[in-house]
């Protein structure tokens, strides 16, 4: 049981502030997954004009769900959510499963195919066409954002984290207790 | 609800059923519905880069789609994936598919260039037309 209850003010308070930190803390390439990292592609989606462009018929929110992988340091999945409105990005946090599952499209996939989609190696819509990602919501309003849709994966490309499976195995300790401590707090 | 279902292979292509459902959501239009009950063709749909080939066998108000090449195809279309999708972004405007806007203009484009083949435009020229109006999102 999370310490703090997604969507009150307290929880949003504490992950800006645990955010805060981790930026004052760590350094770029952020790693993947990290609340840093999360938070470096929410500006970068809130300050590009191509996706603001692209996405501005867009509502809704859009997950990605990361299946978890021990071996890397996720130990549960994780799960992004972008909350989006005519182009404007409100808000990229982690949020708890409930909240992830909830979206209005989640799209899902083992590390490795994220990782392959962040590295620019493969194609979302492809990997949709091929069961690499399976989406979930309506089909026919992803279609007709598609353009947005490449733009979000380009920009997510462009901040060139650190991979978990690439990380020393201290790192990945690292990653394991960051995420574990951020499950207990904030129950994602 | 249209009558659309999966045949062989179609379960092995997520293609195949991304695409049939968003047919099902397309042919709850009735001005699509109605194309839907006239065409009669077989279509392949090739998208290249996802290495993903399926057959769509309309037949007057049934849809049966197949993993792979079932039959000989009317129509066969190869493209890559997003350009796939996007051709559904075509707007229909008098009632044909309108070339003249920007997604419009990027198809032809990918014609022009050969990113984009369709055999059997000519040829089946209706049939495409049809195909066109009920696979667009307009």
């Amino acid at each position: 049981m999370a310490s703090l209850t997604y969507g009150t003010e307290e929880w949003e308070k504490a992950y800006l502030e645990l955010v805060k930190e981790r930026q004052a803390t760590q350094s770029k390439p952020y790693i993947m997954g990290t609340p840093e990292w999360v938070a470096q592609y929410e500006e970068l989606v809130q300050n590009d004009a191509e996706y603001k462009e692209a996405a501005k018929d867009w509502e809704g929110s859009v997950v990605i769900k990361i299946l978890a992988k021990p071996e890397i340091g996720l130990d549960s999945d994780l799960y992004m959510f972008m909350d989006l409105w005519h182009g404007d990005c409100r808000y990229i946090r982690l949020v708890p499963p409930e909240v992830g599952e909830s979206g209005d499209y989640v799209i899902t996939g083992e590390y490795e195919r994220w990782k392959s989609v962040m590295a620019k190696e493969l194609d979302t819509v492809k990997a949709m066409m091929q069961g690499k990602l399976k989406l979930k919501g309506d089909l026919p309003s992803i279609v007709r954002a598609v353009k947005a849709a490449s733009r979000l994966v380009d920009l997510s490309a462009s901040t060139e984290p650190r991979f978990p499976d690439e990380l020393s195995p201290e790192e990945i300790e690292g990653l394991r207790k960051l995420l574990q401590e951020a499950k207990e707090k904030f129950g994602i | 609800m249209a009558d659309i279902s999966l045949g062989p292979g179609a379960e092995e292509v997520p293609l195949a059923g991304m695409l049939a459902e968003m047919l099902k959501a397309n042919l709850e239009k009735p001005e699509k519905k109605r194309d839907f009950e006239k065409l009669k063709a077989k279509v392949l749909i090739h998208a290249v880069d996802a290495e993903a080939k399926i057959t769509m066998d309309f037949d007057r108000g049934r849809l049966t789609v197949y993993g792979g090449e079932a039959g000989k195809p009317d129509i066969a279309i190869a493209t890559d994936s997003t350009t796939l999708l996007e051709l559904a972004n075509l707007k229909i405007k008098y009632g044909m598919p309108w070339y003249f806007d920007e997604t419009g203009l990027g198809v032809v484009r990918k014609l022009l260039k050969g990113d984009l083949k369709i055999k059997g435009m000519f040829t089946h020229l209706g049939a495409l037309t049809r195909l066109t109006k009920i696979m667009s999102l307009s």
